[in-house]
């Protein structure tokens, strides 16, 4: 709460304005393993942030590098202009919500929250008003007494977050807060702590390795590869123009075909697939092996439209979505090649061992270095 | 830890309940400690109610009534107090090491720990002995050093004898903590300092109250076995410093007075059974709480 009001030196206000939260050049290794190379990030104030990547690409150490519970080997990390790199933990003033909570198992509920408070040295009295408050804010008042062993994980996410922000942390980091509970829950409690965090009004970095949960709780998408960010971009952005094959990969389907630039014209390359020629936006040197790939919902089948890319291929599988169906293609070049096309409807006659053309445009289709 | 953390404060065990299947599986040992240990109990608690004509409580007049004896009882309870204190304050941050050590440096520090075990308390006074005499190496050493100028006497004193009961029940303090310790998630700690919580507070409100049940247990196993020392005390102070089971062995083994040796056993065994039932209901309350991780 201090640091939120803690006005910002003059000689790092330059620096700092562009976000709340500014990591520079942040690196780590434990031993031999470089966890974080060199990674930079700004959250701008009230912003939701999401940092997705596989397991082990290093979001949690740099959520406790943040956090201050890791000391980086080199960078430097601001909140609010402050330069809080040297600081330990309990001077920072960033809440985490810990995967599987870390709730202290020997505290009641409401014991729990208003640790944090009379941790700061809040008397019993002041506190109480504010624990009541943030017991009301999760809609656990009713549990305040309960030891937190007898809660739902549901419970338990919300007994961990009111703790986390009672204490109106300047930054809010959460570990993957919803790993621990079912499909079902998972997306209700994800919309509810959006909503939550939103009227707070707090800035908010969540990871997570669920490129859907991803979409759905934030503003921006920090999509990570083995200790760097690959792409910083809105969801949108982030799904449309990929920088790369491994972010195209991570968030959302695509077909990709793996492939040779045959000819190159005003900003425009023809590869050469193993389903025939493809055209493309792009700039690539002739002769270079790249691929191509395009979003399953670019895909039409049939002719489609007038200087349309057109491929075709064999139908292997089908799998009924519910609100669309996948055909799934079989391609020569297996491994490389990857086919996936979704329709909102399956047309007549489309079946196992078909032969089908799918028409894309030039426009949608996206060209990477292989 | 999770089942523990798991289960809720009202599933403690109702005082009335049909028996446990389970329960059987406690009688083989049930049934041999009633032969080795009861019967005998038993017979030495009536030989000490029995006198030259009948039932007498002579002998508890005896003991509890003579300022020799109640000294006794109060050198066993000091060196009790002490030797746990001692094994408290040195066990405690070991259990730590010990529990958040990998690799070969935990192998080094259970080896430090548990090795003592393997070594005969016999060998272990004869080692004190070469280390503590006047011309020893103690000595030696503080004299050549210069901290003293002629040698002082160490062996037979108190010191001594404090520092030789926590060597023997160190371990006894270090393995329940150190069991306790582990099961122990390192981000409570983490969870309160991103709270706000200084290491101090962060010790006396999450880390201490979680290892309390580790404490309870380590230090009512401590007290007991040293407030009923016999071989340490006998081998470090001999007859200066007597305690219950000195007392005891004298009256059965030299003065073949079983009416005092029967007395004496049945205050030990009181004071015993006193720091055993309250450490349990200790441990219930701390379970209660969710103390128990
Ligand atoms: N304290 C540590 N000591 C050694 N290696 C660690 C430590 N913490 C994490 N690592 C390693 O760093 C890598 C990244 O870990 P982490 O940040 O937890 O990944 P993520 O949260 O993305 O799954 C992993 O390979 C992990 O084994
Ligand atoms: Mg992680």
């Amino acid at each position: 709460m201090t640091a939120l009001g803690a006005p910002a030196p003059a000689a790092q206000a330059g620096a700092s304005s562009a976000g709340h939260l500014v990591v520079t050049g942040t690196s780590k290794r434990f031993g031999a393993a470089v966890v974080l190379e060199d990674l930079s990030l700004s959250v701008a104030k009230g912003e939701f942030v999401s940092l997705l990547g596989p397991s082990g690409c290093g979001k949690t150490t740099l959520l406790r590098c943040i956090a201050g519970l890791l000391r980086p080997d080199a960078g430097r990390i601001t909140v609010a202009g402050q330069d809080i790199t040297a600081l330990p933990a309990h001077r920072r003033n960033v809440g985490v919500v810990f995967q599987n909570y870390a709730l202290f198992p020997h505290l009641t509920v409401a014991e729990n929250i208003g640790f944090g408070l009379r941790a700061q040295g809040v008397s019993r009295a002041e506190a109480a008003p504010r624990v009541a408050e943030a017991l009301a804010l999760v809609r656990m008042g009713e549990h305040a007494d309960k030891p937190v062993t007898s809660l739902s994980g549901g419970q338990q996410q919300r007994v961990a977050v009111a703790r986390a922000l009672v204490v109106r942390p300047s930054l809010l980091l959460l570990d993957e807060p919803f790993s621990a509970l079912d499909r079902k829950l998972r997306e209700t409690m994800q919309v509810e702590l959006k909503h939550l965090l939103r009227e707070v009004g707090i800035t908010a970095i969540f990871v997570t390795h669920d490129q859907e949960e991803a979409l759905v709780v934030s503003d921006r998408i920090a999509v990570m590869n083995s200790g760097r960010i690959e792409q910083l971009a809105d969801p949108a952005t982030l799904y449309g123009r990929p920088v790369s094959l491994y972010v195209l990969d991570f968030v959302g389907q695509s077909t990709r075909l793996a492939g040779r630039i045959v000819a190159v014209e005003d900003g425009v390359v023809t590869v050469e697939t193993s389903l025939g020629p493809v055209r493309a936006p792009g700039r690539f040197a002739p002769g270079s092996r790249v691929a191509v790939a395009v979003r399953p919902e670019a895909v039409t089948l049939g002719e489609g439209v007038a200087g349309a890319n057109r491929v075709s291929a064999r139908v292997s599988e089908i799998s009924f979505l519910g609100s669309r169906t996948q055909l799934h293609l079989d391609l020569p070049a297996e491994g490389e090649d990857r086919g996936v096309v979704e329709l909102p409807r399956l047309p007549e006659g489309v079946q196992p061992g078909s032969r089908v053309t799918l028409a894309f445009r030039e426009a949608d289709t996206m060209v990477f270095p292989a | 830890m999770s089942a523990t953390l798991a289960a809720p404060a009202a599933a403690l065990p109702p005082l009335r309940r049909r028996l446990d299947p389970m329960a059987l599986l406690a009688l083989p040992g049930v049934a041999f400690l009633s032969v080795v240990f009861l019967l005998p109990l038993l017979l030495l608690l009536w030989s000490s109610i029995r006198g030259e004509g009948g039932f007498t409580v002579n002998g508890y007049v005896r003991v509890l009534g003579d300022a020799y004896y109640i000294g006794v009882i109060g050198n066993s309870l000091q060196l009790g107090l002490i030797t746990t204190a001692g094994a408290f304050i040195l066990g405690y941050p070991a259990a730590f090491a010990l529990a958040r050590a990998r690799g070969y440096a935990q192998v080094v520090l259970f080896a430090l720990v548990f090795l003592p075990l393997t070594v005969s308390i016999i060998v272990k006074s004869f080692g004190w002995g070469i280390v503590l005499r006047r011309d020893g190496i103690l000595n030696w050493l503080m004299l050549n050093v210069g901290l003293i100028e002629r040698p002082v006497r160490m062996i037979f004193t108190e010191g001594a004898l404090y520092a030789g009961m926590i060597n023997v029940f160190l371990p006894f303090m270090v393995l329940p903590i150190y069991s306790v310790v582990r099961m122990i998630d390192p981000r409570y700690g983490d969870a309160a300092a991103t709270l706000g919580a200084s290491p101090w507070y962060r010790f006396t409100r999450v880390t201490l109250p979680l290892t309390l049940p580790g404490v309870v247990a380590g230090a009512s196993l401590v007290f007991s076995l040293a407030v009923a020392a016999y071989v340490t005390p006998s081998l470090l102070m001999g007859d200066r410093y007597m305690t219950m089971s000195m007392v005891m062995a004298k009256a059965f083994l030299n003065l073949r007075d079983w009416q005092l040796g029967g007395a004496m056993a049945a205050v030990l065994l009181a004071v015993a059974a006193m720091v055993v039932v309250g450490a349990s209901l200790m441990q219930r309350r701390l379970a209660r709480h969710g103390g128990a991780a």
